[in-house]
């Protein structure tokens, strides 16, 4: 079953794009990575959905229903942690997390100080005398109290010390774990890689690409490097060769199609060294960007 | 019920400050009042003022020589300072969610918008009858060493009743404004050059017949302390004027803020 599901979600501020005709499906239990570089639409994405913001056009649903007409009974069940965090300044932490643990239905006592534990939440603090960083700790521990069924993460770890980046990555693999979906949307390529099974890339308000992380590795591009005595790079330019560069002894180059004729090229040359790579996906987030 | 409390602490520090104000404005004002009380020569240079500027200040219907036409003189500064606190309170409970960016807390909460709203509108009408009973008991107060009769607390009372009615009023033109003003960090002025607006229009019935209709578009025109006092009724288009206002103001403020986009 999916959990959400965008129908051609279009939002237009005035004449200024939010997003355009978006459309994608994420399923029961799955981490999907929403990946683009500032302004491309991701935090409209996620007001959307929260209904914060109204579409223009096109509809959004979560656990099947529309997100406008049921919003607040669905956030009974969403969990939302965005990129920065604001609360009210002058009320202490846990004034703040019983507040918000009020609206919920179920009891969220015991599950907040675990978590305001692991977070090591300094409790008795009020909010305005909080670090960046706190806040946003003050803010996992709200998105997660009330033990919800979605995540929504809108670029969550900017402010965490490297160890709380990791305390806070096990965490989310472990409501993953007990059958959790999570919208996590970054452009920090590295932990979208680590965390997400699938991703979906956005440019200027469209999604121009959804694919499982392994296959857009696949059916992407290799990275190839051949170690040799003597090399003639002339040798190495075959179809499927891009950026061929040559330097004393090696040679590097782009390879996209058949392996087993790039492996048959490379074997009439004897090497020293060879290695082909997976690009990161850094590399073809660039490459959609070029 | 978790919204409503919280507000109430949230609000607390600005009305212990507006009922500061409202006791300090009451004891100025009764200190004065202790050079005309009984005072002949007071009458006898306050007949000589030009009539208009008698009207502007609205002096001419009170014999200021007595506690209860002081005190309808004091009216209008009493409907001025609760109505502004009203409107003030009105926009700022909506629209400071916007302004410090806590909408991405506080409405992604499983809440609907329009209980936010109700929430949020008792609370400041909470904070507007603890004003007024502030004003209420601290004129009472301040009115004991004159010996003031019955007919004068009958007075007082139907004042505050005025009052309210315009607290109302206000408060609910602030809500609205904070609603559906998507410039939410100029909902506050806007409210109150809207109070201050039709302050300064009240002025003009008083100056000419003809401008006699204006009456109808300042709220400080639909109750008249001098018809209180010689009175003591309310004329009924304006009570009616004023609860249309309010149920439109209201009506408004929730059709906007359940359809509009929350700025962040």
């Amino acid at each position: 079953m999916s959990v959400i599901e965008a129908n051609h979600l279009t939002k237009y501020y005035g004449k200024a794009r939010g997003i355009v005709d978006v459309s994608f499906q994420v399923d029961e239990g799955e981490i999907f990575g929403f990946i683009g570089p500032n302004g491309a639409g991701k935090s409209t994405t996620i007001r959307l959905f929260l209904s914060l913001i109204y579409p223009t056009g096109g509809s959004a649903t979560i656990f099947g229903k529309d997100c406008i007409k049921y919003g607040p009974q669905l956030r009974q069940d969403i969990g939302y942690l965005p990129s920065d965090v604001f609360y009210y300044e002058r009320m202490k932490v846990i004034d703040l997390l019983k507040y918000s643990a009020s609206f919920y239905a179920r009891d969220c006592t015991q599950r907040m100080h675990e978590l305001a534990d692991l977070m090591e939440l300094e409790l008795n603090r009020r909010i305005e005398d909080l670090s960046y960083g706190n806040k946003k700790k003050v803010g996992i521990v709200q998105g997660l109290l009330h033990q919800p069924k979605l995540l929504f993460l809108d670029e969550p770890t900017a402010g965490l010390d490297p160890l709380m980046q990791r305390k806070f990555f096990q965490l989310i693999q472990e409501e993953n774990a007990r059958g959790v979906t999570v919208f996590f949307s970054s452009h920090i390529l590295g932990e979208v890689q680590r965390m997400c099974s699938r991703v979906g890339i956005i440019k200027e308000g469209r999604m121009i690409e959804i694919a499982d992380i392994k296959t857009l590795q696949q059916n992407n591009y290799k990275k190839v490097l051949v170690e040799a005595a003597a090399l003639d790079a002339a040798h190495f330019d075959i179809p499927g060769v891009t950026n061929l560069e040559h330097t004393n002894g090696s040679v590097r180059f782009f390879y996209k199609g058949d392996v087993n004729a790039l492996m048959r090229t490379i074997s009439g040359v004897t090497v020293s060294n060879v290695t082909i790579e997976e690009p990161t996906l850094e590399e073809i987030f660039m490459h959609y960007y070029e | 019920m978790n919204i409503f409390v919280r507000e109430l602490k949230a609000n607390l520090k600005s009305l212990i400050i507006w009922g500061v104000i409202v006791i300090l404005f009451v004891m100025v004002g009764t200190a004065k009042f202790s050079a005309y009380y009984e005072n002949p020569e007071m009458l006898a240079i306050l007949d000589d003022m030009p009539k208009a500027m008698l009207a502007a200040f609205s002096l001419q219907a009170f014999n200021l020589t007595t506690i209860s036409g002081f005190f309808g003189l004091m009216f209008t500064y009493y409907a001025l300072m609760l109505s502004i606190a009203a409107a003030m309170w009105g926009s700022d409970i909506i629209s400071k969610e916007e302004r410090d960016k806590t909408v991405e807390f506080s409405l992604t909460l499983p809440v609907t918008r329009g209980r936010v709203v109700t929430a949020k509108a008792l609370a400041a009408l909470v904070n507007c009858l603890a004003l007024l009973l502030i004003t209420w008991g601290v004129s009472l107060v301040s009115a004991r060493p004159y010996q003031p009769d019955s007919e004068f607390y009958r007075f007082v009372g139907l004042c505050m009743a005025a009052l309210f009615i315009m607290q109302m009023l206000f408060l609910a033109v602030g809500i609205f404004l904070g609603c559906a003003m998507k410039q939410y960090r100029r909902a506050g002025s806007m409210a109150v050059s809207v109070l201050l607006g039709t302050y300064f229009l009240s002025i003009l019935p008083g100056l000419s017949e003809d401008l006699d209709f204006v009456k109808y578009f300042t709220p400080f025109k639909y109750f008249d302390a001098g018809m209180l006092l010689r009175e003591s009724r309310f004329d009924v288009t304006f009570v009616l004027l004023s609860l249309a206002i309010i149920v439109v103001s209201m009506a408004g403020a929730y059709l906007t803020y359940t359809q509009r986009d929350l700025y962040i």
